[in-house]
């Protein structure tokens, strides 16, 4: 997404960079298309003529930018999971404070991304899972990624499973997975509270029975 | 499949007997199908011969190949659920009973790899609406966690949507191991799933404690 900042910056002073700057627009205007289809009515019933109405562009325009309805989903849980990476990492980062307190910024950006973008995270985190197999294994590797970040955060205890890490990830997917079906996406942050409790638990109790010891 | 029904209704004809006997295998077909190659690559017709019955035969069961793998995926599900229920009602207190539901369960899944695979892992790369039974099942199991669980007391209090988050959690860590093939060495993962899902409850010493005498 280079060229997007770029001609955001550059796009009104220069015109052959406007016209960059109409066809990264154009890009998106696409996947949100997809992503808002494929909300409404599945991926498989979405089709490139939906899509490219939806999107105000040409069919040409789509198949100049993108292979075909495939690559157009991967590309947009691409682009969503790259937004939701940078938020998540940059919350994490300017938290002040313990792990506990980088964690919940981090639980927090995440959630703020679901109720902002509802259709993106319900392509994300639904239709993802069933859409194509390349779908379905980007979608795990998010998951894979989200726990990898987890586990740098956390203190490290070697009394706790070694799948801790795994099992609290995949279970805050889920809660969430069910408020973003149930259509309540838009009211995702309402989880704050007792999904930073159930993150943070096994992590905070094994420093408790650690001061309880001592 | 090694499972023998019981009679549904009516008994006696042996008609009924051997289309019983034809739906069963072709059942047990399909989810071997589906393990070796998947569900796209998988047709009626490599269904058929592995069951042993003739294509027509496979058409007086089902009338596609979509509902002979709902039909399946049904059947695995309410294969996992009753044998984890009923390991666990001998049990007086909660705590040995989720124990032994999770010993069961993983016990089960390790013996049953091809059905362990098409629950937890190919059925829902399908999509056609699995994801709603899939749902469905996770949830009888979230209603079996929750009752008797301890009632919040003192400094263990878990949020409200621990025993949603418990089960997801589990879920999740076992399809990511299914998927990546390790399907019978799942019982080895029994003390971490049990921590997991024990100490929200009962804190992690007490639940390492319950863990460590089995």
């Amino acid at each position: 997404m280079r060229s997007r900042a770029q001609g955001a910056q550059e796009g009104s002073a220069r015109p052959e960079i406007s016209r960059e700057f109409i066809a990264v627009h154009k890009r998106r205007r696409i996947m949100d298309a997809i992503a808002e289809l494929s909300a409404e009515q599945g991926y498989d019933a979405t089709k490139i003529g939906d899509i490219v109405r939806r999107a105000g562009v040409a069919r040409k325009t789509l198949y100049d930018n993108f292979d075909g309805k495939e690559e157009v989903f991967l590309s947009a849980f691409d682009a969503a999971y790259e937004e939701v990476t940078r938020r998540v990492e940059g919350a994490c980062a300017a938290a002040e404070g313990d792990w506990d307190e980088r964690l919940a910024a981090g639980l927090a950006a995440l959630l703020g991304y679901v109720a902002e973008r509802p259709a993106m995270a319900r392509m994300c985190l639904i239709e993802a899972l069933s859409a194509t197999p390349a779908a379905k294994e980007r979608y795990e590797d998010a998951l894979g990624a989200f726990v990898g970040l987890t586990g740098r955060i956390v203190p490290r205890d070697e009394r706790l499973p070694e799948t801790i890490d795994e099992t609290v990830v995949g279970g805050v997917a889920w809660i969430v997975y069910q408020k973003v079906r149930r259509g309540e996406a838009a009211r995702a942050e309402e989880l704050l509270p007792e999904l930073t409790e159930f993150m943070t638990a096994p992590y905070l109790g094994a420093a408790a029975a650690d001061r309880t010891r001592i | 499949m090694e499972v023998e029904r019981l009679p549904r209704g009516r008994h006696g004809l042996s008609r009924e007997y051997v289309a019983r006997n034809q739906r069963e295998r072709v059942l047990a077909a399909l989810a071997e199908c589906l393990y070796e190659r998947g569900f796209a690559a998988t047709t009626i017709s490599m269904i058929s011969r592995r069951a042993g019955v003739s294509k027509g035969d496979f058409y007086k069961q089902f009338e596609s190949k979509d509902a002979c793998f709902l039909q399946a995926y049904d059947d695995a599900v309410a294969q996992f659920h009753e044998g984890t229920v009923a390991a666990c009602e001998g049990e007086k207190e909660w705590a040995a009973g989720v124990l032994a539901a999770l010993a069961a369960l993983l016990d089960l899944l390790a013996s049953r790899p091809p059905q362990a695979r098409l629950v937890l892992v190919e059925g829902l790369r399908v999509g056609k609406g699995v994801y709603d039974r899939y749902q469905e099942a996770l949830l009888a199991f979230v209603s079996h966690l929750r009752a008797g669980a301890p009632a919040p007391a003192g400094a263990v209090s878990p949020p409200a949507a621990t025993d949603e988050a418990v089960v997801g959690g589990i879920a999740s860590l076992l399809s990511r191991r299914v998927a990546a093939g390790e399907v019978e060495q799942l019982p080895d993962f029994l003390p971490q799933v049990a921590e997991f899902a024990l100490a929200p409850y009962l804190g992690a010493a007490e639940a390492r404690r319950i863990i460590s005498e089995r």
